[in-house]
């Protein structure tokens, strides 16, 4: 602490000289961040827009440079104590700023890991410790779990100081355009970024801010890193951060978005697990935020339910609290949305809540989507689905079936046990070619031993799958209108067709999914083939080309026999290397999510 | 350089096989009227010996001087413009390709090789001679719409370039590009034939031939004479002096598919499917013709079925084989079919033997 002080008081001289060359540059981009924010009303970012506004005139650019730091802690600071009192009057604004949690009983996120997060600060904080090894902390977690919300709750909490930094909004071209005319070069936001780093790991914060209460304590809050584009980038990005890891004195706060399992190819995820691990290697602490759970989030939402006098049942609440995913930013916007609707539609929404109500039970999909998060569901998720082909079980749904048409006994199936295929396809935003190939690859292991009747019919859908599909390459631009649907309706009729043919399926036990093997055989054949080409035409100095089958059916066997290699008949194809796919081995057990894991937790 | 390409007739005049077409043949072109012209006949049967041929009948040795190529085709279909490979070998005075490598754009193909051609005329001191030959490999395997496009093309540019078309069976050809072509049908040659040929060559090579050898494996050549040299060419080498009784080495897919059709009629469950699903998957990687592998297979079945279920099976092996044409990956046909047979097979063993 005392370090840091004395550091603040070095820098602070120096401001006063003036002389700085990034500082002019700093102070430019400060007032047009500062600009760009004021545009910007993103919820929890909200109550930043009111603290030090009055300095943004360019006179006092100097002053300002000082603030490029400290607006922004200005604002949260104030914005925090103002939140809980005089701002709840304003109706206007979004029930995720008013209702902000204001002391640790609030928080939803679980006690443990807020105990958790609050123990490493007051390690960090004490005085009278010496200087800890490390001073970062990571905080991971999806979006909306309460990651910034803890550590501002925390903050004031421990009556520390919060700065925060957040990656300046972008320049936009028209921005950059009006900027270099005036002459200020531009610089990138990983620029702006690593300017920050060194300051802080060289100085300390600037805390000038702080004159009347310079014994308070500071936590740095980096909220979300930015965007890098490119390997180089990428690199800079990190050696900067382990930079930062090693060398900071101040408690510094990382939050890092995980992205949901599902789009795991994406880049972006990529990169915040690769940040992740690259900032524990350099010795950072980390604490995973999970999910919120249902019941926290439902005792959030009846406490503003009672704070707004919305009377909601708590049948409404508990669904919008299981359509939230977790996420307790959107559930509160949701509630807010829906109560919205409710108070201004009332006449129309008397008549309407009757009929929600039934299928509020049944958490039917048409009801609930009004404030569910779209659900993206892994491929492996959806295979796993197609695959075990669960069905509802005994005859409690006899009564539905009359109403459709008579079928066949052998034709009946009983009803899914899951949302329609079409609709799981479209959330785990496959490929129909691709997953044509998948089922087919995998569906055999998932039949009954005795059910070659059933094998048949699974592969014969499959194959006027793959009819359908290539109907579609054929005619290649021509029919564009039909391009959109004769894909999407060959998937159906290959998820479909294993799910009406897999009549027997089997008890659901472990069973690991594979990458299609057809991928490899296509890429080998075609790289055989030119091969052969190769060979017969240079090697044996064949005037005429010929037919691959010719080549592969006479000349290949004939040559392997010439070549004097006798040793089996069997086609040499063992020694190819099968390169693991790196999906090879996934698992397909964690298909059920279960919310009673978070909850023991 | 094997015997099969030492011992190819280099001239229409050396021609043994098929003498008489051969010599229509040169009547037809030392006549300078040479049309289009479409070769069709069983595998091994002569085909490209006879067009080798002819074409050095009518450009003299140059013909015989090629260069293989792997050339890229842009092709501008609608708003996009698509890249297709594509291996050709060619002299100053034809071009050699099989388009239907190019897959479902092979139409493209076709169109844009002509159109080429057309720019690129040969022109002779004498005016004469001033086209150029296409050879065109395993015309019934093009799309119905590359047939059609090279159709028109044919006409358009008919006095810039000549078409050899060539292929197994004539039934995949549109009628129109038959009708515009003159049609040369290409015996499978007689048993006696491909002997004769045997002995000329083992004359050529100086070595003793029983004549009951060269008759068993021209028996066992299916009436291929391609596959008949190579098999004595393979026998010369395991086993010499040759004796009657020596053993004609199998192709080894041929038994590979026979192991298969074993393990089918072992066995019937979807867990067997999946093996046999992979020994497919070893066959296709060495490139055999999804087609060749259903229609052998159907043969390994059939010989070791139970005359009532023939029809049945038959039946189905078309109706995939249809399928398989239609569709792109064959592995799904063929083992739809597979499935189907396990499927009719499991229920005759239980009905017969309860």
């Amino acid at each position: 602490m005392v370090m840091a002080k004395r550091n603040s008081i070095v820098v602070l001289s120096s401001d006063d000289e003036g002389d700085a060359s990034n500082r002019s540059l700093s102070s430019n981009t400060s007032y047009a961040k500062s600009k760009s924010r004021s545009t910007s009303t993103r919820g929890k970012k909200r109550a930043r827009l009111s603290g030090s506004r009055s300095c943004s005139s360019k006179d006092s650019s100097r002053l300002h440079e000082i603030n490029l730091l400290g607006e922004d802690f200005n604002e949260v600071f104030t914005g925090f104590n103002d939140s809980a009192g005089s701002r709840r009057i304003n109706t206007e604004e979004l029930w995720v700023d008013k209702h902000k949690p204001n002391s640790l009983e609030e928080l939803a996120v679980h006690k443990k890991k807020v105990e958790e997060v609050k123990i490493w600060f007051e390690e960090r904080l004490k005085p009278s410790k010496a200087v800890c090894s490390n001073n970062v902390l990571v905080i991971s977690g999806q979006a909306g779990v309460g990651k910034s919300a803890a550590i501002h709750v925390l903050a004031s909490h421990l009556g520390a100081i919060l700065c925060e930094w957040n990656t300046p909004t972008p320049v936009i071209w028209q921005e950059h355009l009006h900027n270099s005319s005036i002459g200020t070069p531009y610089t990138s936001k990983l620029d702006e970024f690593e300017t920050f780093v060194e300051r802080i790991r060289k100085y300390g914060l600037l805390s000038t801010f702080i004159n009347g209460e310079s014994k308070s304590s500071i936590i740095l809050l980096i909220d979300d890193l930015p965007v890098t584009n490119g390997k180089a980038a990428f690199g800079r990005l990190k050696n900067c951060l382990h930079q930062l890891v090693r060398s900071t004195q101040v408690p510094t706060v990382i939050l890092v978005t995980d992205y949901g399992n599902a789009d795991s190819a994406d880049y972006n995820a990529w990169c915040s697990e690769e940040i992740q691990l690259s900032l524990l290697s350099s010795g950072a602490c980390k604490i995973a935020f999970n999910p919120i759970t249902t019941n926290s989030i439902k005792k959030v939402l009846s406490r503003i339910c009672q704070l707004e006098q919305c009377d909601l049942t708590a049948q409404h609440v508990d669904l919008i609290a299981k359509a939230s995913g977790g996420d307790i930013r959107h559930a509160i916007t949701s509630l807010q949305f829906f109560s919205l609707k409710e108070n201004q539609k009332l006449s129309l929404s008397l008549s309407v809540t009757k009929e929600k109500e039934n299928k509020a039970f049944t958490l039917d999909d048409g009801y609930s989507l009004h404030f569910s998060r779209d659900e993206t569901l892994s491929l492996f998720h959806a295979l796993g689905k197609f695959l075990h082909n669960k069905r509802e079980t005994g005859t409690a749904i006899k009564d539905d079936q009359q109403e459709a048409f008579l079928i066949q006994e052998r034709f009946a199936r009983l009803p899914l046990k899951m949302d329609a295929p079409e609709k799981i396809l479209s959330q785990a935003h496959v490929q129909p070619g691709p997953i044509a190939d998948f089922l087919h690859e995998n569906v055999l292991d998932f039949m009954n031993e005795e059910a070659i009747e059933d094998a048949w019919t699974v592969s014969s859908y499959l194959g006027d799958a793959d009819i359908l599909l290539t109907k579609l390459q054929g005619m290649l631009s021509r029919y564009n209108e039909a391009e959109g649907i004769l894909p999407s309706a060959a998937a159906s009729v290959a998820v479909r067709g294993v799910l009406f043919g897999n009549s027997h399926t089997l008890s659901s036990r472990w069973h690991a999914v594979r990458g299609p093997k057809l991928w490899r055989v296509e890429k080998n054949s075609l790289y055989n083939k030119n091969e052969m080409f190769r060979q017969r035409i240079t090697a044996y100095k064949g005037l005429s080309s010929c037919h691959t089958s010719v080549m592969a059916t006479e000349y290949m066997p004939a040559l392997k026999l010439l070549g004097g290699r006798l040793e089996s008949p069997q086609l040499s194809v063992h020694d190819f290397d099968m390169e693991d796919i790196d999906f090879d081995q996934m698992s397909l057990h964690g298909e059920e999510n279960d919310d009673d894991e978070i909850e023991d937790w | 350089m094997l015997w099969v390409d030492k011992y190819r007739p280099k001239t229409l005049d050396h021609i043994t096989v098929h003498e008489e077409i051969a010599q229509n043949l040169k009547k037809l072109v030392t006549e300078q009227d040479c049309p289009h012209l479409l070769f069709y006949g069983p595998p091994g049967s002569g085909k490209k010996t006879l067009i080798m041929a002819l074409l050095r009948q009518m450009f003299g040795v140059s013909a015989e001087k090629v260069k293989v190529e792997n050339r890229t085709w842009k092709v501008d279909a609608g708003s996009r413009s698509i890249d297709i490979e594509l291996t050709t070998l060619s002299s100053v005075n034809h071009i050699e390709l099989s388009p239907g490598d190019a897959g479902f754009q092979d139409r493209y193909i076709v169109q844009e090789i002509i159109k080429e051609m057309a720019k690129n005329r040969p022109i002779d001191t004498k005016g004469k001679k001033g086209f150029k030959v296409l050879v065109l490999n395993e015309v019934d395997k093009l799309s119905r719409e590359a047939q059609h496009s090279l159709r028109r093309t044919m006409e358009k540019y008919s006095s810039y370039c000549r078409l050899i078309l060539c292929c197994n069976s004539s039934s995949r050809v549109t009628e129109a590009i038959r009708s515009r072509c003159l049609n040369v049908r290409i015996n499978a040659p007689s048993e006696e034939q491909i002997v004769r040929t045997l002995e000329f060559i083992g004359k050529k090579e100086g070595l003793q031939l029983p004549s009951d050898f060269a008759a068993r494996i021209a028996e066992k050549s299916n009436r291929n004479l391609r596959r008949a040299i190579l098999s004595l060419e393979t026998c010369r080498v395991q086993q010499y002096p040759f004796s009657s009784k020596q053993t004609i080495p199998p192709m080894d897919w041929e038994e590979y598919i026979t192991e298969i059709a074993t393990d089918i009629m072992k066995e019937q469950s979807p867990k067997r499917l999946f093996q046999v699903r992979g020994k497919l998957y070893e066959l296709l990687i060495n490139c055999i013709p999804p087609e060749i592998i259903l229609k052998r297979l159907l043969y390994e079945l059939l010989r070791k079925l139970d005359a009532e279920l023939k029809l049945e099976v038959c039946h189905w092996a078309a109706y995939y084989e249809h399928r398989m044409r239609l569709g792109q990956k064959a592995i799904f046909h063929i083992e739809a079919f597979v499935a189907k047979f396990m499927s009719i097979y499991k229920g005759f063993l239980i009905a017969t033997f309860g």
